[in-house]
């Protein structure tokens, strides 16, 4: 009677356990596997700028430029095999586009996409993954809606809308980490 | 002293005063740079200033050493050999990587703030205003109980100049965090002119993006505009006395092309103008207050449409996880939100108990119950018309 009653009780409990799992929002899954991308990436970062040593602020702009090239070149050594996708996936990518258009839409859409032509945009051929980002090209200021819209990084990278792509960059190596194509109308 | 010097000082020169200059688009390494930096030099002995706040596009094109020689040290050599402090904010010409370089005085940050005396200044990077600057600006200017909050970054948020015009994205997160954190005066560059803007919600913003770079006749002045110039490079010094703000505007030839006096506590700005151009200020004022009861009336109406039609996922649309723990029996997971909206900003934050671990991350949660704290803070998001943060690791029910 006892195992009558506790499968009953199983019976009827399952029902509401399984729901609470249904209720994942698939969308926030994909986000989920790209803040674990970027966190992938960051720990690349980071060993890579151990062998080089953090700069400190410094007279020397040469000094600047030479840490800059050789943390990019460190990173490109542990990520040789690199490609466009590794981190905005076709799954993250589309979600990626389903929060732009969010950002893009209604007034707050008009004001964002107008601060955007407005920020000097910039014209140049398509980035490369692992490629740096041209030294004495402007850097499109991105709006704070959209980025606000977007998920937040880690101090290590940065979205930068460039031209119509969305372009991930490692900020202190000045390097293409990933991209997304045609995401800005 | 100006009289001696042959200069056309107009500063009080009080005793114990903040005295700092102004350039903005600077890093051209042109020889209009080179005239507005000896002008400047000359002014430094008058003057004595001991800094001076850069508005961004600090160093245009290559990023070499000679780049830096030609565009910066070169040109303020002066005033670097006299002991002059520059301290700069990012333009969208500048490498983020110039936070560097230590004669821009950044100690490597993209945004940070230093104080003299009774004046905080809080240099940021509009390039780039994400969540986490915007959140940091808001903590600083609270804490900071200096008389005057000075705020500069490159893309202003009023302007006429025609080239850009004003970064309305920008303004409508930043602008709440100014009024309601008590900025008094805004400097930015960007449009290569100079502008000085009538008070805006009790902010005076000042344009001065030509101290390199000079866009002729590209400033179309309204009613919002105090004073404009747009046919020569210019600098401006300012002088910072208790509750007085004294400013002089000057030209790379060493014509004064603007001066005034703004007070800490009044919001108001008292100009040194003929009494024919206080009567047609007067008349612009009247105007521009007519201009801004109806704009008053547009955005409210525009929020509450944008309240009206915000998708439901936007509403739906959750904080952002901050940080998770756990003891033997529950989980925790803090949350924060940060709204903004009908001129103010609100910071909320809040903790829920035991919501149930997804896939045994920590990171993603479902919140516990049936109706969840997301979904509450999706009410405060409608009545706010709120900025949605996006969801990012956090699950949403339903």
């Amino acid at each position: 009677m006892n195992s009558l009653r506790s499968l009953l009780w199983l019976a009827a409990t399952l029902p509401l356990v399984t729901p609470a799992q249904d209720k994942v929002n698939p969308e926030a899954r994909v986000q989920e596997d790209f803040r674990k991308r970027v966190t992938d990436y960051v720990a690349v970062h980071k060993a890579a700028r151990s062998e080089v040593k953090g700069l400190k602020p410094t007279k020397s702009p040469g000094e600047i430029g030479r840490y800059e090239h050789l943390l990019a070149h460190r990173i490109r050594e542990r990520r040789e095999h690199a490609v466009a996708g590794a981190i905005f996936t076709p799954e993250i990518s589309t979600e990626f586009r389903r929060l732009a258009g969010i950002a893009l839409q209604g007034s707050a859409g008009t004001r964002v996409q107008q601060s955007l032509n407005r920020a000097e945009p910039v014209r140049m051929p398509r980035l490369k993954v692992n490629g740096i980002y041209p030294e004495g090209v402007p850097l499109q200021s991105t709006p704070p809606s959209f980025l606000a819209n977007l998920p937040q990084l880690p101090p290590e990278v940065e979205y930068r809308v460039v031209g119509h792509d969305l372009v991930l960059r490692d900020v202190d190596a000045n390097l293409i980490v990933d991209l997304i194509p045609n995401l800005v109308p | 002293m100006g009289a001696a010097t042959g200069l056309d000082l107009k500063l009080p020169m009080k005793p114990k005063s903040v005295r700092f200059a102004v350039i903005g688009d600077s890093g051209t390494g042109q020889t209009g740079q080179f005239q507005v930096a000896e002008m400047m030099a000359k002014y430094r002995e008058a003057v004595g200033f001991d800094f001076v706040i850069m508005l961004g596009d600090n160093i245009y094109g290559g990023k070499s050493p000679s780049d830096f020689k030609r565009k910066f040290e070169d040109p303020y050599s002066t005033l670097l050999n006299d002991g002059v402090k520059f301290y700069a904010s990012l333009g969208n010409h500048d490498d983020p990587n110039e936070r560097l370089y230590k004669p821009f005085n950044m100690d490597g940050k993209r945004y940070y703030t230093f104080t003299r005396a009774n004046v905080a200044f809080f240099a940021l990077d509009s390039n780039y205003m994400d969540p986490t600057q915007l959140d940091w600006v808001t903590q600083q200017l609270k804490q900071s109980n200096s008389t005057w909050k000075i705020c500069f970054f490159h893309h202003p948020l009023y302007t006429h100049a025609r080239f850009h015009g004003p970064d309305v994205d920008l303004r409508k997160l930043l602008e709440p965090v100014l009024i309601q954190n008590g900025v008094r005066v805004v400097f930015s560059g960007h449009e290569h002119v100079y502008e000085r803007l009538r008070p805006q919600h009790g902010i005076d913003y000042f344009v001065l993006g030509n101290a390199g770079e000079l866009r002729p006749h590209n400033l179309k002045p309204s009613g919002e505009t105090a004073r404009g110039f747009d046919t020569d490079q210019t600098f401006q010094l300012v002088e910072i006395s208790g509750d007085q703000l004294y400013f002089q505007t000057i030209s790379r030839s060493g014509k004064t092309v603007d001066e005034g006096t703004l007070d800490a506590g009044k919001k108001s700005l008292t100009e040194t103008v003929s009494p024919i151009a206080q009567r047609l200020n007067k008349a612009a004022a009247w105007l521009n207050h007519l201009l801004s009861r109806a704009m008053v009336g547009a955005s409210s109406l525009r929020t509450a449409m944008v309240t009206a039609s915000c998708p439901r996922e936007i509403l739906r649309r959750c904080p952002v996880p901050v940080a998770s723990r756990s003891d033997s029996a529950r989980w925790f997971a803090e949350f924060r939100l940060i709204t903004s909206a009908g001129g103010s900003v609100k910071d909320l934050s809040w903790t829920a108990v035991n919501p149930a671990p997804i896939n045994n991350s920590a990171a993603a949660f479902v919140p516990h119950g049936g109706t969840s704290e997301c979904e509450k803070v999706g009410e405060m998001g409608r009545s706010l018309s709120a900025v949605p943060y996006p969801a990012a690791s956090f699950i949403t029910s339903g």
